[in-house]
């Protein structure tokens, strides 16, 4: 069995998720499945290869994934209490005509552009 | 045998988890290929690794099925039952090139005499670092939460 081919298998779905989900949770269940590709080849390869470097690497490696996690569950609380959608497509309209409370577009404008 | 069945496992848990829509279905998926991804680990003699992404894989778990629970609306149109079949048989697909296939990547003769406990504190600088940016994520976090607060008083 190859682990780098393993690895590349579960990049590319997270790229997948990463192209064609909307929802800003599955965006981030992409993101940690990238992650994981990522130090799935680090320790396994660290491994067999007996160097015990590679697997240290990957522990301080993880304190990065929590704050990428940390972040994006910030934006997706923020986006759900104030916009009301996690939707990626929505809040970059929202980006693009203003705020709701700019008066430049309604919601239900937005929401038909984007439909 | 068993590592090419936790790799199967492992493709699957991970497709359905970007392909379900229930975001309580994919958060499960995700926390069945965390236990997968640990498993390997640990079949692969990396057992402190394997420990280390269980404890974190679970305190991410908990949070992202909380947030999925309370932020995440009802898909309008359940998806067939036929279809979530079908995305378990691509998956199987994309798990046979990880099975049958090999890139050159399996070296014999590097061995190294540093030991984990060891090359973990050589790294004690990038840890420190790396800590340092975990507070100040955390900073970060708490002070969008209070811009926030402030604003709706506003």
């Amino acid at each position: 069995m190859d682990y780098v081919i393993l690895s590349m298998t579960l990049l590319a779905i997270g790229i997948y998720g990463l192209l064609t989900k909307r929802h800003l949770l599955k965006v981030l269940i992409s993101v940690e499945l990238i992650a994981t590709a990522a130090s799935m080849n680090f320790v396994l390869l660290a491994s067999s290869l007996n160097k015990a470097l590679g697997e240290a690497f990957l522990i301080l490696a993880f304190s990065t994934d929590t704050c990428v996690t940390g972040i994006v569950l910030a934006l997706l609380v923020i986006a759900s209490k104030k916009y009301g959608t996690c939707d990626i497509r929505k809040l970059a309209k929202l980006a693009q005509y203003g705020t709701i409370e700019g008066n430049e577009k309604s919601n239900s404008k937005i929401e038909e552009d984007v439909a | 045998m068993i590592l090419e069945l936790v790799a199967v496992g492992l493709v699957v848990s991970a497709f359905l988890a970007v392909y379900l829509d229930g975001a309580v279905y994919s958060v499960a998926s995700l926390a069945s290929t965390v236990i997968l991804v640990a498993i390997l680990y640990s079949l692969n003699n990396a057992t402190l690794v394997a420990v280390f992404q269980l404890a974190i894989g679970v305190g991410t778990l908990a949070v992202l099925f909380l947030s999925s629970e309370m932020l995440s609306e009802k898909p309008s149109e359940k998806k067939p039952l036929k279809n979530t079949f079908l995305a378990v048989a691509v998956a199987l697909l994309l798990s046979i090139p990880s099975i049958f296939l090999s890139v050159g990547t399996n070296p014999t003769h590097v061995s190294s005499s540093v030991s984990f406990p060891e090359a973990l504190w050589n790294l004690r600088a990038i840890d420190v670092v790396l800590q340092g940016l975990v507070i100040m994520t955390v900073a970060l976090g708490i002070a969008i939460v209070l811009y926030d607060k402030e604003e709706e008083k506003d």
